[in-house]
């Protein structure tokens, strides 16, 4: 199973990057989405997969390839000039970030707990312990959360309507 | 079910899974296309017409044009299969896939009737078993995704009225989700869960304990909404077949077409069936605290085949709104009306403690 979705994941980013017609890489963009919901089904957490599934490919992708759709841009854009110095630099560096955020990973503290043997699995996740943990341990960075995109919707609006 | 299991060289658990799925599924499926024909009559019916009454099964029993269903798929399977030549084929193809498909698995996760006990075993009358973490989120995923079905109908026609009509329905869809899920969530508060079987249980036996009684402005809300998500008059802004031909299908025919009205009756089916679970009790029977298995299915049936029926009898009803109108309606009445619905039902929970 995490193979599959693994799969569907990787080769939906992969389709995204490669895919000159801007739509069709919209469409592998959401598969990539269902495939981390997949994996986050797998970890035991169905809230973050539904989430994932409703705001990402419910939500969001729908818009971009909304917007896509009344710009009428169905095909990328050509380069002016290549820049293939800029185009190695920037693939070292995306190697590096994954490299430290794996080794990050595999490091954790999290994660040596979880190879002790004999240590009870944490149940599946429900919308109910999430909304507690929210608004218990994580108040604080909630309300941020919430005044940021409050302030980003308020913005929006300024920005799209100048006489109001 | 033991002896059909050592048939099969299966587990009883595993028949009764494929046995659920394929039941629940083809039961939709039928009742989709059997509302084609309900939906024709009832138009008929309200209309004063008499509507299809002349084909025939061997050429001799009308069924009250029951038969007009089986030469219309005869129909449909023959036809020449025809795509645009600017067409973008493979999306062409994959579109009405895109929009059945999700129009029939939001059901899996609604019960239709009383889970029992048999052998010491307890079976559950849902596709997906309560206690599966997703709940009633799941139909809301689901019904998320049933916008690409027509926003990929409509650009891959490459067809401009295909386009506006799917431009349309795809910002319908996405405003007026966000009414549903705000309805949904003051629900969840109030049963203190979010699978249906809980929802359900929540609700009671007693018509006046359930959730249209307890909440009705969410309940009209939610069905408002409902009728946004499905794509159906007064809100059919994918089609609007006087205003743009018949938008995102415009270009679609033979099975292809086939299959994107049958999206339409199945993503009603799922609509109404979310209505009756979440609203009037599920497969709960009035006045019968402990109803028998069969007695808890019929009711569920008879709920939400009488909600499908409601989304027939409204569309020959209304006429359609106005683009402008139904933007105005979706974030400007039905978004502070379930916002109010949600913190009313918080006060009160507050003001219970």
């Amino acid at each position: 199973m995490f193979i599959t979705f693994a799969f569907v994941t990787l080769l939906g980013a992969l389709g995204m990057l490669l895919q000159k017609n801007v739509i069709v890489a919209g469409l592998c963009m959401v598969a990539t989405f269902f495939g981390v919901a997949g994996l986050f089904l797998l970890l035991a957490n169905p809230v973050a997969a539904a989430l994932q599934i409703i705001v990402y490919s419910g939500a969001i992708m729908v818009l971009v390839l909304f917007v896509i759709m009344m710009l009428n841009s169905h095909e990328e854009e050509a380069a002016q000039t290549a820049r293939p110095v800029q185009r190695w630099v920037s693939v070292a560096l995306v190697a590096a970030l994954a490299f430290g955020a794996v080794k990050l990973v595999l490091t954790s503290a999290g994660l040596r707990a979880m190879a002790v043997s004999g240590e009870p699995m944490p149940g599946a996740m429900t919308l109910q312990k999430v909304g507690t943990t929210l608004f218990a341990e994580h108040l604080l960075g909630f309300e941020v959360a919430g005044i940021l995109l409050l302030a980003a919707m308020v913005g929006a609006v300024a920005l799209t309507k100048r006489d109001l | 079910m033991d002896k059909l299991a050592s048939l099969l060289h299966t587990t009883p658990a595993i028949v009764w899974m494929v046995g659920k799925v394929v039941v629940v599924f083809l039961s939709v499926f039928l009742l989709a296309s059997v509302w084609t024909w309900v939906e024709r009559r009832g138009s008929a019916m309200i209309q004063d017409r008499i509507g299809p009454n002349r084909a025939k099964l061997f050429g001799r029993w009308p069924i009250l044009g029951l038969s007009q269903l089986l030469a219309d798929g005869i129909k449909f399977f023959f036809k020449e299969d025809l795509v645009p030549e600017a067409a973008n084929k493979g999306l062409f193809w994959l579109a009405p896939f895109l929009a059945f498909v999700p129009a029939l698995m939001g059901f899996a996760v609604i019960p239709v009737g009383k889970s029992f006990v048999c052998d010491g075993v307890t079976y559950h009358l849902s596709v997906l078993d309560p206690g599966n973490g997703m709940g009633l989120l799941y139909p809301l995923a689901i019904g998320g995704l049933a916008v690409y079905g027509v926003l990929l109908a409509a650009w891959s026609s490459n067809n401009k009225w295909s386009i506006l009509g799917g431009m349309r329905a795809s910002a319908t869809m996405v405003s007026y989700e966000i009414g549903i899920s705000m309805a949904v969530v003051a629900i969840f508060m109030t049963s203190g869960g979010y699978d249906p079987s809980e929802v359900i249980k929540a609700q009671g036996h007693l018509p006046w304990t359930w959730y249209v009684v307890r909440q009705p402005l969410g309940f009209l809300v939610f069905f408002t909404c409902m009728f946004a998500e499905t794509n159906r008059l007064p809100f059919d802004f994918a089609e609007g077949e006087s205003e743009i031909v018949a938008g995102f299908n415009t270009e679609y025919g033979s099975m292809k077409f086939s299959l994107l009205a049958l999206a339409e009756y199945s993503h009603l089916m799922t609509a109404s069936a979310l209505v009756a679970t979440l609203y009037f009790g599920g497969w709960q029977v009035p006045f019968v605290a402990d109803p028998p298995v069969l007695l808890s299915v019929a009711s569920f049936l008879v709920k939400m085949l009488f909600f499908a029926w409601v989304f027939v009898w409204v569309r020959w009803t209304l006429p359609r709104f106005r683009y402008d109108q139904l933007m105005h309606l979706g974030w400007k009445i039905m978004l502070p009306l379930s916002m109010a619905n949600l913190v009313f039902h918080a006060w009160r929970m507050s003001q219970g403690h």
